[in-house]
């Protein structure tokens, strides 16, 4: 890629802000943020969640490759697995920012508590990281051998290189067996931080995981699309066709099943008619109309998009509908927070006084002129430093992506099983 | 050992001293209470509320309710949040890391955090320089955690630990000594003859959102007062 020193030049940059954003934070506390108490997570744990359930598509698109041996999406599994590696790391990084206390994480290695999902999704984000990690090394291998460079490859210099390309064969296929499981692990986990929690009736219901599952295929498969058309470039766009026409069905496929469960899961909420159901409602489509609009038309009009013939068969098409779906994804991500936090959990009904629901009202934890001591809804927006410290895993990825892919062969050159043969 | 607290809210003026007392003694930075007291149903303090002339007036107190099944406690990654052997749910803030799932879990509103540094907040909000208030040192559970320090550290939760500090001394939480109406009792639920068991098994009770399965320790005995307007 010719274009690839300046985004990363791009990629440093906007680690750069994103860090020294973070450094403010941490001098000043986390009340740079515009979150409170009654709104206590934001914008990073939206982007957090937005960055693992890009990292879990990418992996089961290249573990689905090797398992269910999809011929024609096999030239893009290296790339399925770098953007899976990326994209974890992101998310990882993006938690860190969110802590008040961040140089005590190592805590929760030292006195892990395993009731709590947050322990859970330690857990199985660090194996992807790691399983994501080799997925990508192993699929590297005989093209580090053949070209003799790489790293934590030593160990290969004995060996022939027939030896390492069944080796690379036989692991990839082992790794993906692992890591389908995995990655849709990291979701489900992260799902069930917020559904586990009865306080929140936004979160607590069993569709949330599943549904996170099926953004996660459409978002992060997306993502793989979108890296792929860029590496491919326009010029080779028709050799490749059939594997972009398949990703764009799986997108538009695992959108199908996101609004399934997102129309169950609206019906079952509201059906019943009680209060706290009815101030969700209120939330998403009044207060909060216009996200919950961006959450729900950008995804479907990629899916739409998708599912015809002009929507999958052109380069542009599919980044439009690829970008605009991330759009529609992250405004999703954001809507898990406001009628979350929107609606305070204790709230309590007066028969005598003809009051349904009445909020009780919760410190703010600020002490400042024309602020209100108690409040019973926050109008939480993020603040400028907040934007800029949510950088740091687009620019990680940008950063990782645009490294390992100048560094290595990321696209083998031959749409065939065996590793590519090289032709420099 | 059980400890709880039975309020009483047909002796509850909603005077606020529980409050006051408890932000002092606690030496609660400004913007953070422990203990709130307001009248359910309307948006001012100390505002009646009702319909058709019939108006009613109740004051409802909260602070952390010290569930036996508390989500605060299994959502806390790291064990900061724990349970002692009194069961008070305590947070040891040298270990909480401040990723706050435990105030997204309490369906209580009562856990807040230290968004800023106490003692700088303090002298930015215009609080007497050197007027230190509250309990003035630090307290460590037998265990040595540190559950209340004067000046909370920037980063943590913290909440009401029925005043673990006094407790340890055979005192009694700064609520229930700093209200004029007797309206708390304090005492061991395990114990059939403390006051509060008395107290629970003869009087009609409720628990702030029984139906979440959150056991809270803290139990209000609710008003019977007659409706003061026009009844008839």
């Amino acid at each position: 890629m010719k274009k690839s020193n300046a985004l990363l030049g791009l990629a440093g940059a906007i680690i750069l802000i994103s860090l020294i954003a973070w450094g403010y934070q941490v001098n000043n506390g986390l009340i740079v943020t515009n979150m409170r108490n009654p709104f206590s997570w934001g914008l990073y744990i939206a982007t957090f969640a937005f960055f693992v359930g890009v990292a879990a598509g990418g992996l089961i698109v290249s573990s689905s490759v090797y398992l269910f041996n999809i011929e024609v999406l096999k030239p893009f599994t290296r790339i399925a697995s770098l953007s899976a590696f990326a994209s974890i790391l992101g998310a990882g990084a993006m938690i860190l920012p969110d802590m008040g206390r961040v140089e005590r994480v190592w805590k929760v290695f030292l006195h892990p508590n395993f009731q709590s999902p947050l322990v859970w999704d330690v857990v199985v984000i660090t194996a992807y990281l790691i399983i994501t990690f080799l997925s990508v090394y192993v699929q590297l291998l005989p093209d580090w051998k053949k070209e003799g460079h790489g790293f934590l490859n030593g160990w290969t210099r004995k060996r022939s290189q027939e030896d390492i390309n069944s080796f690379s064969k036989k692991w990839s296929k082992r790794v993906a067996l692992v890591g389908l499981p995995v990655a849709i692990l990291i979701h489900t986990v992260t799902a069930l931080i917020f559904a586990t929690q009865a306080s929140r009736g936004w979160w607590n219901t069993a569709a949330l995981p599943p549904d996170f599952v099926s953004v996660a295929v459409a978002s992060g498969t997306a993502l793989v699309l979108v890296i792929s058309l860029l590496a491919v470039g326009k010029e080779q766009f028709e050799e490749y066709r059939g594997a972009f026409r398949t990703m764009a069905l799986i997108v538009a496929g695992s959108l199908v099943i996101h609004f399934f469960f997102l129309s169950v899961d609206l019906i079952v909420h509201g059906w019943w008619g009680n209060s706290e159901a009815e101030e969700i409602h209120a939330l998403i489509f009044g207060r909060y109309g216009f996200l919950y609009g961006l959450e729900i038309l950008l995804p479907a009009f990629t899916m739409i998009f998708f599912f015809t013939e002009k929507g999958r068969s052109s380069f542009k098409a599919l980044m439009i509908g690829s970008v605009l779906l991330f759009i529609g994804v992250f405004a999703h991500r954001m809507m898990l927070m406001f009628p979350a936090f929107n609606v305070i959990p204790l709230s309590l009904s007066l028969s005598g006084a003809g009051i349904e629901s009445w909020a009780y009202p919760v410190a703010l934890g600020q002490l400042r002129e024309g602020l209100p001591v108690f409040v019973s809804s926050w109008d939480y927006s993020p603040t400028l430093v907040e934007y800029a410290v949510a950088l740091l895993p687009f620019g990680q990825v940008l950063f990782v992506v645009t490294g390992a892919m100048k560094m290595y062969n990321f696209l083998p050159q031959k749409r065939i099983e065996s590793p590519p043969t090289n032709e420099k | 050992m059980r400890l709880g607290m039975v309020i009483d809210l047909d002796r509850c003026i909603g005077c606020r001293s529980c409050a006051v007392a408890c932000k002092s003694h606690n030496a609660q930075p400004p913007g953070t209470w422990w203990n709130r007291v307001f009248t359910p149903g309307s948006s001012f303090h100390q505002a009646a509320v009702g319909k058709d002339g019939g108006l009613q007036m109740e004051a409802l107190p909260v602070s952390c309710q010290m569930c036996d099944n508390a989500p605060c406690q299994k959502v806390c990654p790291t064990g900061a949040t724990y349970t002692d052997e009194r069961g008070v749910v305590l947070i040891d803030y040298e270990r909480c890391i401040g990723c706050r799932y435990c105030m997204a879990a309490c369906p209580y509103g009562v856990r807040q955090f230290n968004w800023e540094d106490a003692k700088e907040v303090k002298a930015r909000v215009g609080y007497e320089a050197g007027y230190e208030y509250g309990y003035p040192v630090d307290f460590r559970d037998k265990d040595g955690r540190l559950v209340f320090t004067p000046n909370r550290p920037a980063g943590v939760v913290e909440k009401c630990t029925f005043c673990a500090q006094y407790l340890a001394e055979g005192e009694l939480p700064a609520c229930i000594r700093g209200c004029p109406g007797k309206v708390r009792t304090f005492g061991d639920l395990d114990d059939p003859n403390s006051e509060v068991s008395k107290l629970i098994r003869k009087r009609q009770t409720v628990r702030l959102k029984e139906e979440l399965g959150t056991s809270p320790k803290v139990y209000y005995i609710a008003p019977a007062k007659p409706i003061r307007l026009e009844v008839d």
